[in-house]
């Protein structure tokens, strides 16, 4: 079932516009010169060429995805260099980084797709599936390896260590998932830590790792920073209701997706408070036959998407009170609208 | 099914790469030279050993014990070898540092202290080395499910193995990389990550079907064996070379000695089974050097010839005849003569480094490899 949100006409076109305007800055990124783009660079340096492996690492870089992370990082460095007195252009380190951020996250997809033996991935067959499990998971450690000689290639320490700490924060946010707690109260501290780990610690240090290049004012990166991390763990948030309200062929995942692989997320946590039902389904994380559709059906008549959505937007209202702090600038008020986009988000 | 014969080769070699030369010799250089730098560098690691991560992995993996995944074999040789061979990687780079002497630079000095003549810097390093030698081994465990059939037990058993490689082995990585940016030098945050990359190219291969009958040539045998087995201990001499700021030339001969004793290791490993003659059936890979070699020398025809004769009505090998088929030709001497040779490349690097313990230590090394 697709909940209306209720978007008018206008601001449909509003956010299809943002859309649209950032997919074309991703697809600027995808054929910048050899110098900045990273992937590309890294081949020509084979001494060996693997044609197939190439292949591979290519596979999702279609500019077929969102490029959410790279449209927030790059008008992060827009803002923070107007901010700084550099106008809005973008230095070559700062899209760098924007390539070198997605290239992580989707090291970080292939590897997933492998733990949670995933289908399908944007509409088309995993890289598992297609090639197998072995080759799957050294091309996600050949994307990971290309994007830390990227990053070392900026030359600034200070940004490798901020990056870095992002990888490691991924790996312990997957090991989260591997648990699951006794107590209620430790289970939503749990899950607003998994999502940190997982999703907005990468969006947090690169814009932090943006404003580092143009600015030494550690408050400026505390508002890069806190701007990405409450983005981010609101995009997770939504993407948890979504796993509830949206049908399957819209989001190119299937649906009940957290369910099926035994994970609790925002809605059913909420939704545990009206139907105790849900603690034991949760600790046996839905393993019984029937599980996850009850759990689903309990969600879906509690307001567990209801608070989630909450919460969800008392993130976006931190964000922009952070991002406030900033020069005005299109960007900035670009990156206020975002939030706008992450909550009203169908896919 | 090829792929459990192929993997559980590949698992058992790989687990103890320097396990070849002969045991007790081995384990006098090994137990010598650690004595050099310090400490048994089988405490290298500990922390993130000890970590909660993997402690929580180590409870999953006992779920495999009695399964066939191959991350219980990884898992098994990591806890008990009997060698001494852990972290032999890691024992070389605080050698060739400690070989190399203090940083020569009086311009740009380096802060923290020599221990046991070697830089806190190199120490970790070191330790970063065995972090992403072992994530590879995990890595490697890995099974294709599209090739489970029924005899390799509970599908269930292969994917919640594969859950437990892949993230003990990304644990492993990334570790590698948060050590690696608290070096504070982004040459050599480059030089490593590349040898990373070179690591995937070099295995990456390994999984393909064309594995099964030997792909690789004489001429693209150094190439890849390079990039499997040599460019990390390679790229990480010289990285250690860089952390203590010491030249060009330095660099060069310390990535020099990492590469031919490297290489010259592989085709110890290699040759063993074909010089050691036990009563042990023999298990090998098609592209191993003496059968690399055999292959050129006999040609394709009269290969595919050899192959036929040794396999049976289900298309398995018989690699005891095979061996034996293959000791008639020359493919053994010749791989025997490029073990020496790069046992004899190592040797020639290390003498442009003045005379210390740390250096003969690692002499030792470059010429127990070419022993059997």
């Amino acid at each position: 079932m697709h909940k209306d949100t209720g978007a008018s006409c206008h601001e449909r076109k509003v956010s299809q516009g943002l859309y649209q305007k950032f997919s074309y800055v991703y697809s600027l990124l995808l054929t910048q010169s050899t110098e900045t783009d990273p992937l590309n660079f890294v081949f020509q340096q084979l001494l060996v060429s693997k044609a197939e492996l190439k292949v591979l690492c290519d596979y999702y870089f279609d500019g077929k995805g969102k490029a959410f992370r790279p449209m927030i990082v790059i008008l992060m460095a827009r803002a923070c260099n107007v901010h700084s007195n550099k106008e809005g252009v973008l230095l070559p380190a700062q899209r760098s980084i924007a390539m070198i951020s997605e290239m992580i996250h989707t090291a970080s997809l292939v590897h997933d797709d492998v733990i949670d033996d995933s289908d399908t991935r944007r509409g088309k067959n995993t890289i598992n599936k297609v090639w197998g499990e072995r080759k799957a998971i050294l091309a996600g450690d050949f994307i990971l390896s290309a994007a830390s000689m990227a990053l070392a290639r900026i030359g600034n320490n200070t940004v490798v260590s901020v990056l870095s700490q992002v990888i490691e924060d991924l790996v312990r946010g997957e090991f989260m998932q591997l648990g699951s707690k006794e107590n209620e109260n430790e289970r939503f501290k749990h899950y607003l830590e998994k999502t940190f780990k997982k999703t907005a610690s990468l969006i947090a240090n690169s814009c932090k790792a943006v404003s580092i290049l143009v600015n030494s004012d550690p408050e400026v990166h505390e508002i890069a920073y806190q701007y990405g991390r409450n983005v981010g763990i609101a995009f997770q948030l939504v993407d948890d209701i979504l796993d509830f309200t949206s049908c399957a062929n819209l989001l190119g995942k299937p649906s009940a997706a957290d369910l099926k692989l035994g994970l609790a997320t925002g809605p059913v946590l909420f939704a545990c408070q009206q139907f105790p039902e849900l603690h034991a389904m949760i600790m046996r994380r839905f393993s019984s036959d029937g599980d996850v559709d009850r759990a689903w059906q309990y969600v879906l008549k509690s307001d567990g998407v209801e608070q989630t959505n909450y919460l969800a937007q008392h993130y976006c209202q931190e964000a922009i009170r952070q991002i406030s702090r900033l020069r005005p600038s299109t960007e900035r008020d670009a990156l206020i609208q975002l939030t706008e986009l992450v909550l009203r988000r169908d896919k | 099914m090829a792929w459990r014969s192929r993997l559980s080769y590949i698992g058992w070699r790989h687990l103890s790469i320097f396990s070849n030369p002969s045991p007790s010799n081995w384990t006098k250089v090994v137990s010598d030279a650690e004595k050099i730098v310090g400490y048994p560098t089988s405490f290298m690691s500990l922390r993130c050993l000890l970590s909660d991560e993997l402690s929580n992995v180590a409870m999953h993996v006992r779920k495999l014990v009695g399964t066939k995944h191959p991350l219980l074999n990884t898992a098994r040789g990591f806890v008990y070898d009997s060698r001494n061979n852990l972290q032999m990687r890691g024992l070389i780079v605080l050698l060739m540092s400690k070989a190399a002497g203090p940083c020569p630079s009086t311009s740009d000095p380096i802060h923290d202290s020599m221990v046991s003549g070697i830089y806190p810097s190199q120490r970790n390093l070191a330790e970063i080395t065995e972090l992403i030698h072992t994530a590879f081994l995990v890595h490697r465990g890995i099974v294709n499910l599209k090739e489970w059939t029924n005899s390799d037990g509970p599908l269930k058993d292969m994917q919640f193995g594969n859950k437990m490689a892949v993230l003990s082995g990304d644990f492993l990585l990334a570790n590698a990389c948060t050590g690696l940016a608290q070096l504070n030098d982004t040459k050599v945050v480059e030089l490593i990550s590349s040898a990373i990359g070179d690591v995937v190219q070099g295995i990456y291969h390994e999984s393909s079907t064309s594995a099964e009958e030997g792909s690789l040539t004489v001429a693209s045998w150094e190439d890849q064996t390079f990039l499997s087995h040599g460019a990390l201990l390679a790229k990480s001499c010289q990285a250690a070379m860089k952390l203590a700021r010491h030249g060009n030339e330095s660099q060069n001969l310390a990535f020099q000695y990492g590469k031919h004793l490297a290489l010259g290791h592989k085709l110890n490993s290699d040759l063993h089974t074909f010089v050691k003659s036990g009563s042990e059936p023999a298990v090998f890979s098609l592209d191993s050097a003496p059968v690399v070699f055999h292959r050129q020398i006999v040609g394709p025809e009269r290969w595919r010839h050899q192959l036929k004769q040794v396999q049976n009505m289900a298309r398995q090998i018989d690699y005891t005849k095979l061996r034996g088929l293959i000791k008639t030709e020359r493919g053994v001497s010749q791989a025997l003569d490029l073990c020496s040779y790069h046992g004899n490349k190592a040797l020639e690097a290390m003498k442009c480094f003045p005379p210390s313990e740390a250096r003969s230590a690692l002499e030792n090394m470059a010429c127990a490899v070419t022993k059997f």
